[in-house]
């Protein structure tokens, strides 16, 4: 099947060569005019690197950072710094070490080596800072913002302090800046469709479905974060190689606003929507700059100087935006995505050779064989409410346990336990022997845990095929064989013809497919579906029941099963247990358990009657 | 020279007014976030226009110019909520913040452009320039007034929250807003008022700034705003009480740095307060006072 699998090559080249050409275009306008319009096309260029570097984290982690601008000064300093001739470091600069004081380094090894120590910066940043909650990263990345800026502005005797340095051989041009912003947008474009990228964005459309298959959310941030503060770097190292000066506001609050405003004026999800919103706010904004300098509007209203006014204009660009406008520009889709291109080209229906799907077959099933997953004496209270009392469960290779019990008699919390999401007050989980009760979510995935939610927590931004590929993904598939376990999950579940389509935009019985499908992708040993069958017609209830066995018996993994639908539960569980209360009632045979007078008190008889209607 | 356990009192009692002035800057971010789940970047400006109606009102007496900054404050923070963050109300946070950050670049730059981009001095009163002796001690007349309005905010706000109907409705709107609105809380109106208290307390911050600084400028409101940011993060999002612990430990913190750094660190304070938070971040994701929460959603 064909290499990329999850777009078609058209699709894939137009979103790679339109931003491309809109560069080419860019540069080509600015080499044909004046030296001071060549010069202003120059700096837009670095800022087009710069707002590239920020789609890399914003769009595709959806978490904003306010620190990246930071990244943008390091490499700055960094790049002037070696470059910057002796004669003139001594006097800017004395405490500068001899060896960059000395250096008189020409334009790429001093990008390059801007890039890096940006890089590294921003592990050194970002490893104590993407640890911080989604909630806290826009703040404390804010805060680092200031650091910077606060070190830069009075570490004068390395950096020149507030009033910054000067002396800086102006050797960018158009054409390297130019030159820059495409490679750049290439980068960009393959972080996205790569399988990191891809990680990063299942982040993005919904945290908790992420980490049920496998994410490290940490480590995903941490790595975009990183090449994010490359690129700024390089934008910053050319644009201070392009004005000759630097000072620490350089790189500041509002140059933060300015690159902020274009990625979301263009649509941060998308590499096109970094460019066109670049080229878009760096227009109005050139254009805002020249009226504030004083002059006529149409040659009609006289304006005096008016110094800030195309910040002014900025600001309300991005609250129009922001207030009409959400997705920017481009709706955040790349030039291959949007609507009337899409249509135009076929989209490839995802097929998978025989050979993938021999391979697929359950990857780990071979070394899980003896083990099973078990949970002994879980007990679990929230806020003196007693949920779980001293559960115990287990759940051999290739069964199908169902686990049934009225409302709120524990059911999902115990999910919630086995699969990393709830630690337990006391008790533990044991995966093939191995305790597992501390294992985050993530790393249960990883070891062939896979679970469903009750809501379907699609990744509505991604499509059906994406959201489904991300699954393997996430636990370490690489990113051609995701495709094929993709192609071959979707067969199996009969979403092949969705394949192309938003996951978000899928009628509810598909989102619940797409749920399970999501957690197969991962090649599951052990499978905890919660409610698959919960608002599906009759129909697609019998549908679901034959996927489920077939599922069972091909990827050869064990389900747990929780399920209000009797019918399902007694067509595909070989054993039953129920909870009630946080307590199990009994475990057995389907016939044995409906027969059961606790049973039939406890739940049968009282709660079920409600729970059908419920 | 001050023996050391009196120069100790003092810059205790300094690092309890600073504490005091950043409680007021977390609680105003706070309230704001509580009611909308909205981390509102205008704070600062907020902070600044108040400040900016003391300048503009220099001569008039200083009742009357702090009666307009007060009107300032609340009229811009209930105009902006009005105008540019209603419509992002059920926006995710990042929108929100990127919303509010558009209208702190607009009111920012709206001052530079009207007035002056420049930082412009301000005349105080001769009172709050002095000092007040108490024993062995050297008390700014500013200091008492802050931790006196610190007190005074937090007993009138606890009166507030858990004392008067608005106040039931708005932790109500905290809880669980969707909820609190089909229980017939009347949204429109509790974020309203939250905006306009929020904004009062901004300038009432502000008019506290003027008189310690002596000047005002457009982009005086960038380093409150985030101290109230990090404050709220260290204290526990959305905690009233939590924002007050985390603005007392971030106030207390930047002043004894400022009285025991060496002499060589000292221009790197601001660098050291803003870091260090983070460690209590890694440390307790939290916040200090936040409860950890589980998975609500699943």
């Amino acid at each position: 099947m064909n290499g990329r699998g999850l777009r078609s090559p058209a699709s894939a080249a137009i979103s790679l060569v339109v931003p491309l050409v809109l560069v080419v275009l860019t540069a080509a306008v600015g080499a044909s005019g004046t030296p001071s319009f060549e010069e202003t096309v120059t700096m837009i260029l670095c800022n087009l690197i710069i707002v590239l570097g920020l789609q890399v984290f914003i769009g595709n982690s959806g978490v904003y950072s306010f620190g990246q601008l930071g990244f943008a000064a390091s490499g700055a300093y960094i790049a002037a710094l070696l470059t910057i001739p002796a004669i003139f470091t001594a006097l800017q600069t004395p405490a500068l070490p001899k060896l960059i004081a000395d250096a008189q380094l020409s334009p790429l090894p001093s990008t390059l080596i801007a890039a890096l120590a940006s890089g590294l910066l921003a592990v050194v940043v970002g490893w104590p800072l993407m640890r911080t909650s989604t909630l806290a990263i826009p703040i404390s990345t804010f805060a680092f913002l200031i650091v910077a800026y606060n070190v830069l502005a009075n570490w004068d005797a390395v950096t020149g302090g507030t009033s910054g340095l000067v002396s800086i051989p102006r050797t960018t041009d158009v054409a390297s800046a130019g030159l820059w912003a495409g490679v750049a947008v290439v980068i960009v474009l393959a972080f996205k469709w790569s399988a990191s990228g891809y990680r990063l964005q299942a982040t993005r459309e919904d945290e908790v479905a992420a980490r049920s298959i496998g994410i490290g959310l940490m480590r995903e941030r941490l790595l975009a974060f990183t090449i994010s503060a490359m690129l700024c770097g390089i934008g910053g190292a050319l644009a201070v190689h392009e004005s000759g000066t630097l000072a620490p506001n350089t790189f500041y609050f509002a140059a933060s606003v300015t690159t902020i405003t274009m990625l979301v004026v263009g649509g941060a999800r998308s590499v096109l929507g970094a460019v066109v919103g670049t080229l878009a706010v760096a227009t109005v904004n050139e254009l805002l700059r020249n009226l504030e300098e004083g002059g006529h509007v149409l040659g009609l209203i006289s304006i005096g100087e008016v110094p800030g006014l195309a910040a002014i204009g900025l600001g309300l660009i991005l609250l129009v935006t922001m207030v009409a406008l959400p997705d920017g520009l481009t709706g955040g889709r790349e030039a291959g995505e949007i609507g009337p291109i899409r249509r135009r080209l076929r989209s490839p229906v995802l097929s998978t050779s025989a050979a993938a799907a021999m391979d697929q077959a359950s990857p780990r099933s071979a070394r899980g064989s003896a083990g099973s997953l078990r949970a002994e004496g879980i007990s679990l209270a929230f806020s003196g409410l007693e949920v779980l009392r001293g559960v115990e469960l287990a759940l051999p290779p290739g069964e199908a346990l169902g686990l049934i019990g009225p409302n709120g008699a524990g059911k999902t919390t115990l999910v919630n336990v086995l699969s990393g999401f709830q630690a337990p007050d006391s008790g533990s989980v044991f995966l093939d022997g191995v305790d597992v009760t501390s294992w985050s979510p993530a790393r249960l995935a990883r070891a062939g845990l896979g679970r469903t939610f009750q809501a379907a927590l699609p990744f509505a931004g991604l499509t059906v095929a994406e959201s489904v590929a991300v699954g393997a993904m996430g636990v370490g598939v690489g990113r051609r064989r995701a495709v094929d376990v993709a192609a071959n999950v979707l067969e199996r579940l009969g979403l092949s013809e969705q394949a192309q389509s938003p996951a978000g935009l899928q009628p509810p019985g598909n989102q619940r497919l797409l749920g399970i499908a999501r957690a197969l992708a991962t090649g599951p040993r052990y499978l905890l579906l919660d409610e698959p069958a919960a608002g599906l017609n009759d129909e697609e209830c019998r549908d679901l029941v034959a996927i489920l066995r077939g599922v069972s018996e091909d990827f050869g993994c064990a389900i747990l099963l929780i399920e209000h639908d009797m019918n399902v539960v007694m067509d595909l569980c070989s054993r039953v247990q129920v909870l009630d209360d946080g307590e199990t009632v009994v475990v057995g045979t389907p016939e044995g358990v409906q027969a059961h007078p606790a049973v039939i008190e406890a739940y049968l008889g009282t709660s079920y009657a409600e729970g059908a209607h419920a | 020279m001050p023996d050391p356990m009196t120069e100790l009192a003092q810059s205790l009692i300094d690092a309890l007014a600073l504490g005091g002035l950043y409680a007021l800057i977390a609680i105003g971010v706070t309230l704001i976030y509580t009611v909308m789940g909205m981390m509102n970047f205008a704070q600062g400006e907020f902070i600044m226009l108040p400040a900016y109606a003391l300048y503009l009102l220099a001569g008039v007496p200083f009742g009357v110019a702090v009666c307009a900054a007060f009107a300032t404050g609340i009229g811009i923070a209930v105009l902006a909520e009005r105008v540019a963050f209603r419509p992002v109300r059920n926006a995710d946070l990042a929108a929100q913040l990127v919303t509010s950050l558009a209208v702190a670049t607009i009111l920012q730059n709206v001052v530079s452009a009207t007035v002056d981009a420049r930082a412009q001095s301000v005349a105080t009163p001769e009172l709050l320039s002095e000092s007040s002796q108490v024993g062995a001690l050297s008390i700014p007349n500013l200091e008492i007034l802050t931790l006196a309005l610190t007190v005074l905010v937090l007993g009138g706000l606890g009166w507030l929250l858990y004392r008067t109907r608005i106040g039931l409705e708005m932790r109500a709107a905290a809880e669980n807003f969707e909820m609190a609105r089909l229980l017939g809380v009347r949204a429109n109106r509790v974020i309203a008022i939250a905006f306009a208290i929020s904004g009062a307390l901004a300038a009432m911050v502000g008019v506290l700034l003027v008189m310690q600084t002596g000047q005002v400028s457009p982009t005086m409101g960038l380093t409150p705003v985030l101290v109230g940011f990090i404050a709220v993060v260290i204290g526990g999002f959305g905690r009233i009480f939590g924002a007050v612990v985390g603005g007392l430990v971030l106030g207390a913190l930047s002043s004894l740095l400022g009285t025991y750094l060496p002499d060589g660190l000292v221009p790197f304070r601001d660098a050291i307060v803003f870091s260090l938070p983070v460690a209590i971040l890694i440390l307790r994701p939290q916040g200090l006072l936040g409860a950890a929460t589980g998975e609500a959603r699943i």
